[in-house]
């Protein structure tokens, strides 16, 4: 087997990353329920692959949550 | 106007080249900066909170204080606060898959949520084995099994469409209906159990076709279950296919090996989203490299249930990366998974253990005795429950049919029930031997 390995460019790396911060920032103030569910899709598909590439590790979803800042999650299910 | 770059058109052989080659210590470097914030979030847990201590400064501090997790310690704190109890870090509202184990261990399943982050990650780590196997975006894969409550082929299923193959379902579909779509599809990719893998073969050999010949499947993920070498063997010869182990849990949310297609029984441990330790069953100080010991897993990366050191009580050897010459810098687990220090058996992808059997049959006054036998029947794992009636007044066909539909309700396997004549089993004064395992050895 080959051990090739194909880097990402720090252009690729700067553009990801935009992206990112861009798609995680709209996936807190979109509205529209059918656009912020598409963005929260993208946002878990694109950090998964940042991840992989040990670019980016944010656990993110809980600041979603708002009704549960203020007591514990086991009962809120 | 963003300017891009060009497509590199090159086949890597690694999902994730950077994580997957990364050097050593860059490689202990991402896990602790991982653990870090994932230790951090687990201060939401109720669980957690009371269970970690603060200001862990180091992977070797963790090794050091964290205790280990045990079953029972997820059954206690799932119990506390039905259905996933005190250990969310997230709010389980927030999740988007439900997935628990068979329920059938004696005790409530364990259950699982995830956030739709979460379950991205899952599927990419199951991506990361399937494209580490050979899986490609032009090959059609199928995923043998029920698409039920377990994850794992769930995950296979979703994996498969993350890397852009073609998942083909075959969910309600009997064996002949999933060997006709294999030969008709030219199916490349097959996941299953490998006591299912041994089934389609004895259906294919009785609808007179010659999987090698007449289908196309190249790589089998036959994961689920321990199997020997043997069985392996007959199934990569009936299929003409490489077949790859692969294995993960419930608790984990997601596979943490896969068989490398470089060095045969190679399972690389998916270093990138768990950290495993191996320790000494009785004295749970680490062993070293070769040396055989039980899993302890800690999750990097999941956000909703988190797990910490948790004792799997698979027995497993690891063996250093450079052993393995396909590039990756992940340490590896020799033949996966060898065992469990517990009594638990796996039948059809489901636990079984003595007392689960027990628990169904006493409750019938009519069986005086009987043991419980697990067989491999035509290539598929059976539970075989001998029964010796009370007296010889019993309708033993009556009898067999109740205990077979209360197994089938209680354990989720419908058994093969004998009858053996009064007072021919043993009886016991200590120690009862009434479970058998005869697919081993």
């Amino acid at each position: 087997m080959t051990n090739a390995r194909v880097e990402l460019t720090e252009l690729q790396v700067r553009q990801l990353r935009d992206c990112y911060r861009t798609l995680r920032g709209l996936a807190e103030s979109v509205g529209a329920p059918g656009v912020r569910a598409a963005v929260r899709i993208a946002v878990a598909d694109l950090h998964a692959a940042l991840e992989g590439q040990a670019l980016e590790f944010d656990l993110y979803t809980h600041r979603w949550d708002e009704e549960s800042s203020a007591h514990d999650h086991t009962l809120a299910s | 106007m963003v300017s891009l770059e060009p497509i590199s058109t090159v086949d890597v052989p690694y999902w994730h080249p950077r994580t997957e080659t990364m050097p050593r210590d860059e490689l202990a470097a991402w896990q602790w900066e991982k653990l870090r914030r994932s230790l951090a979030l687990a201060r939401n847990s109720p669980f957690w909170r009371e269970r970690l201590p603060a200001d862990i400064s180091s992977l070797e501090d963790y090794f050091a204080r964290v205790p280990l997790l045990y079953r029972k310690d997820i059954m206690a704190a799932q119990g506390v606060a039905p259905p996933y109890g005190t250990m969310p870090s997230t709010n389980p509202g927030l999740g988007s898959h439900h997935h628990q184990t068979s329920g059938t261990s004696g005790h409530p399943p364990v259950r699982s949520f995830d956030t739709t982050r979460d379950w991205t990650w899952c599927v990419d780590a199951y991506a990361t084995a399937l494209y580490g196997m050979g899986v490609r975006e032009h090959h059609r894969g199928m995923v043998a099994f029920g698409y039920g409550l377990f994850a794992g082929f769930w995950l296979m299923h979703y994996a498969l469409e993350r890397i852009g193959a073609t998942p083909v379902p075959s969910g309600g579909m009997d064996s002949r209906a999933r060997i006709r779509l294999l030969v008709d599809l030219r199916v490349e990719v097959l996941g299953l159990t490998p006591s299912y893998a041994l089934r389609l073969i004895e259906t294919a050999r009785e609808m007179g076709v010659d999987l090698k010949r007449d289908a196309n499947v190249k790589i089998i993920m036959a994961g689920g279950e321990p199997r020997t070498d043997l069985t392996t063997d007959i199934i990569a010869e009936a299929f003409g296919a490489r077949v790859h182990n692969a294995a993960g849990t419930t608790e984990l949310g997601t596979v943490n090996m896969f068989e490398c297609p470089e060095k045969r029984n190679a399972c690389h441990i998916i270093e990138s989203i768990v950290i495993e330790e191996v320790l000494d069953p009785v004295t749970k100080q680490p062993v070293g490299y070769g040396e055989q010991g039980v899993r302890v897993s800690t999750g990097i990366g999941r956000e909703g249930l988190q797990l910490f050191r948790h004792w799997t009580e698979d027995l497993v050897v690891k063996r250093p990366w450079h052993e393995c010459g396909c590039g990756r810098t992940w340490d590896y687990l020799d033949r996966g998974i060898l065992g469990r220090t517990d009594d638990l058996r796996k039948i059809r992808g489901v636990s079984v253990t003595p007392t689960m059997v027990e628990e169904v049959v006493r409750k019938f006054d009519d069986v005086a005795e009987y043991q419980t036998i697990l067989r491999r029947v035509r290539g598929l794992d059976t539970i075989v429950v001998r029964v010796e009636p009370a007296s010889s007044q019993v309708d033993n066909e009556v009898l067999g049919a109740r205990i077979g539909t209360a197994i089938k309700n209680e354990i989720g396997i419908r058994p093969d029930v004998e009858f053996a004549e009064p007072g021919t089993l043993p009886r016991f004064e200590l120690k009862a031997a009434r479970f058998h395992d005869e697919r081993e050895g």
